[in-house]
């Protein structure tokens, strides 16, 4: 038995069933990590009167994560020691995307929702291929403003506001 | 029935009227996207609902939900991309159908489809949920620590590809359900000395980022492949032949839809592939079958609209989501003020048979709005795939910016999207992840109070007859999956051959 040929959607390549197994070999590991440090952080709390303290379950979620993630290493090592092969250029734009969004965490405070999310909107978009950027600026504001307006003005969720009040 | 009829007493004033519309449609808009399926389509509009008074945000939430179901379905049919499991099966004869130049009647027969089993659905939603309730009341903590079991083992087992991966998304969703203080101690548990996950991980973001952020870092790795929209022909209308293969399919989906959906176990999308194997095997014009049978959208479509009512059965009167929409929709509810379980009946039945007599509208008037308008719909699939990922990312970034209300709530989303992402890649399932969530720390608490309530005796969790039949099925639950691995190839494997044909 195989982990490969399951889920509704058909297998393409053997490529594509390469890159599944190692990304679950790369859960596995994480889980693995994870387990450690859920055991390391149920250990230090202090025990209650209980039958069951509060270290119970997160040392049960622990051992699983462990076990799971393990099993999932284990199925998956042929894979992770052949190389990636390909997808660089795509990584880079996971990357960029990733930090996109920390950096619209980060800004939003200083320069308003407006801003942010219409700067949010024109990278992501022009990292998804995108083909014509001052087109994708405006929808980008168009966006913005309207979520804005509709959130913000009507609905009365308050959204963080800039210096110039938007 | 009383209590129904003031439900739509109250649901039927003309605001609360506009604010179904409004839900409908937005709901639609939203689910009609590809690769968003209900779960998300609800957690994306949730804040929406937030201002709103109870009322009028449990109406336009349930038109949320059904316009998301809805819109799911009109892009399984014409984009073959189903946004969650159990549009799968609509999707087999579906598409074939939109391709052959028959997506209208498709589309129709999955609207009224939905229609039928909604009604029916909702009317046996609103017989049921009463006398489920009454019993319910009578459990304690060992009941439902049992049912949270079986709810557990069933939702790894059913909702993923194999037990393995189903188990670990329901590990990882756990773990991240137990970030927060404990409620019993007051000690923060995996909050790392973080203020802002003290008060734990809001389930909207976690829905948030599994799904949209997941799904669009994915669309980015794999570069835009551009997918073909099948073009409408001819009127959205049922043939007399249509009609007369359709409605038994919806009877016979609904009936297989709502009490399987009802059950305290998951899966509801197992009732769409049984409907679609049984239609499969009644219909007089089985040589259709992978070329577009119209009975083969009828049932599974009319399956999971029932299911979805079902669903509502155990998360109402017990408080047991069993799917991953209904995590969200039990967010929902909490966050209007309504406690799920037993009491909920009694303590605030008003707003209950509000909520149902709401679900009974949003099917009326999601099947008024879409027969007319689903050219509109069908324009929104030509978004080009930028827009629409780009567009979700904005909205997934107000989502958990509502829910949470800071800037570490926008880095929670992002790590958990990258989380989503590797889930995904390594094919595994998401959907137990948000069950996991919010069940992990429902089960702790019964589990505690439990053994606190019988000072330690483990033994109390075996107490009653009923405790024992639901070990009982957990086992089982566990040995089942091997057999029925084996039916799933075989469907896989029919579903291939038959798609090889084209």
């Amino acid at each position: 038995m195989t982990d490969l040929e399951e889920g509704p959607l058909p297998r393409e390549t053997p490529e594509v069933a390469h890159a599944e197994a190692r990304a679950s070999g790369l859960l596995g590991l994480l889980m693995v990590v994870a387990a450690v440090v859920v055991l390391v952080d149920a250990a230090r709390l202090r025990s209650s009167d209980e039958v069951l303290g509060p270290a119970a379950a997160p040392t049960l979620a622990g051992v699983l994560l462990g076990l799971l993630g393990g099993s999932l290493v284990v199925r998956s090592r042929h894979f992770l020691r052949t190389p990636a092969s390909s997808g660089n250029r795509r990584h880079w734009r996971l990357a960029a995307l990733v930090v996109t969004l920390i950096a619209f965490a980060l800004l939003l405070p200083i320069l308003g929702y407006v801003v942010c999310a219409a700067g949010l909107f024109t990278v992501a978009a022009l990292l998804l291929g995108a083909s014509h950027p001052a087109r994708v600026v405006a929808y980008g504001w168009t966006l913005a403003v309207v979520v804005f307006l509709v959130f913000d003005v009507l609905i009365g969720l308050s959204l963080p506001t800039g210096p110039w009040g938007f | 029935m009383g209590d129904l009829l003031s439900g739509f007493a109250a649901a039927l004033t003309p605001e609360n009227l506009l604010w179904a519309l409004v839900g409908v449609t937005i709901g639609t808009a939203v689910g009609v996207l590809p690769g968003i399926g209900p779960a998300l389509t609800v957690a994306l509009l949730l804040p929406v609902t937030f201002r709103l008074e109870p009322a009028a945000a449990l109406i336009m939430f349930a038109g949320i939900y059904y316009g998301g179901m809805y819109g799911g379905s009109t892009t399984s049919i014409l984009l073959n991309t189903p946004g969650e499991s159990a549009s799968v099966a609509t999707a087999l004869e579906g598409n074939k159908m939109a391709r052959s130049g028959r997506g209208a009647a498709a589309l129709a027969t999955a609207a009224l489809g939905s229609f039928v089993a909604g009604t029916i659905g909702t009317v046996a939603l609103s017989v049921a949920a009463p006398v489920v309730a009454d019993v319910a009341v009578h459990f304690g903590p060992p009941e439902y620590v049992a049912l949270m079991a079986v709810a557990f083992v069933t939702v790894s087992a059913l909702l993923g590809p194999n037990l393995l991966k189903g188990a670990a998304s329901l590990v990882i969703g756990a773990t991240i359900g137990l970030v927060g203080i404990d409620t019993q101690t007051g000690q923060a548990r995996l909050a790392f000395g973080l203020p802002s996950l003290f008060d734990g991980i809001d389930v909207v973001i976690v829905v948030v980022a599994l799904f949209a952020l997941g799904e669009t870092f994915a669309h980015l790795l794999a570069g835009t492949g551009d997918s073909r929209v099948m073009p409408l022909r001819g009127a959205q209308l049922l043939s007399r032949e249509d009609f007369r293969r359709s409605w038994p399919a919806w009877l016979r989906g609904t009936a297989l839809g709502f009490p399987i959906g009802s059950l305290p176990a998951g899966g509801a999308e197992v009732p769409t592939f049984l409907s679609y194997s049984l239609e499969k095997r009644l219909s007089k014009h089985r040589e259709q079958f992978g070329h577009g049978a119209i009975e083969g959208v009828a049932g599974p479509e009319a399956a999971n609209n029932a299911a979805a009512a079902g669903v509502l059965v155990p998360l109402l009167t017990i408080g047991l989501p069993t799917s991953a929409t209904a995590a969200v929709i039990l967010t929902a509810f909490q966050s209007y003020g309504l406690q799920p379980g037993p009491q909920l009946f009694s303590e605030s039945g008003e707003l209950v048979w509000t909520l149902i007599a709401s679900l009974y509208l949003g099917n009326v008037l999601l099947l008024v709005l879409n027969l007319p308008l689903v050219r509109v719909w069908v324009r929104l699939l030509t978004i080009p795939a930028y827009g629409i990922y780009a567009g979700v990312l904005v909205f997934a970034c107000l989502g958990a910016f509502a829910a949470g209300g800071t800037i570490a709530d926008l880095l929670v989303l992002t790590v958990l999207g990258l989380v989503g992402l590797l889930m995904r890649q390594a094919g595994v399932p998401v959907a137990p992840a948000v069950v996991g969530l919010i069940l992990a720390p429902l089960a702790e608490q019964q589990l505690r109070r439990a053994l606190a309530l019988s000072e330690g005796d483990w033994f109390t969790l075996v107490s009653s007859p009923l405790t024992v039949a639901l070990w009982i099925i957990v086992l089982l639950a566990l040995i089942a999956p091997p057999i029925l691995e084996v039916r799933r190839r075989r469907l896989i494997r029919t579903r291939e051959a038959t798609s090889l044909k084209h």
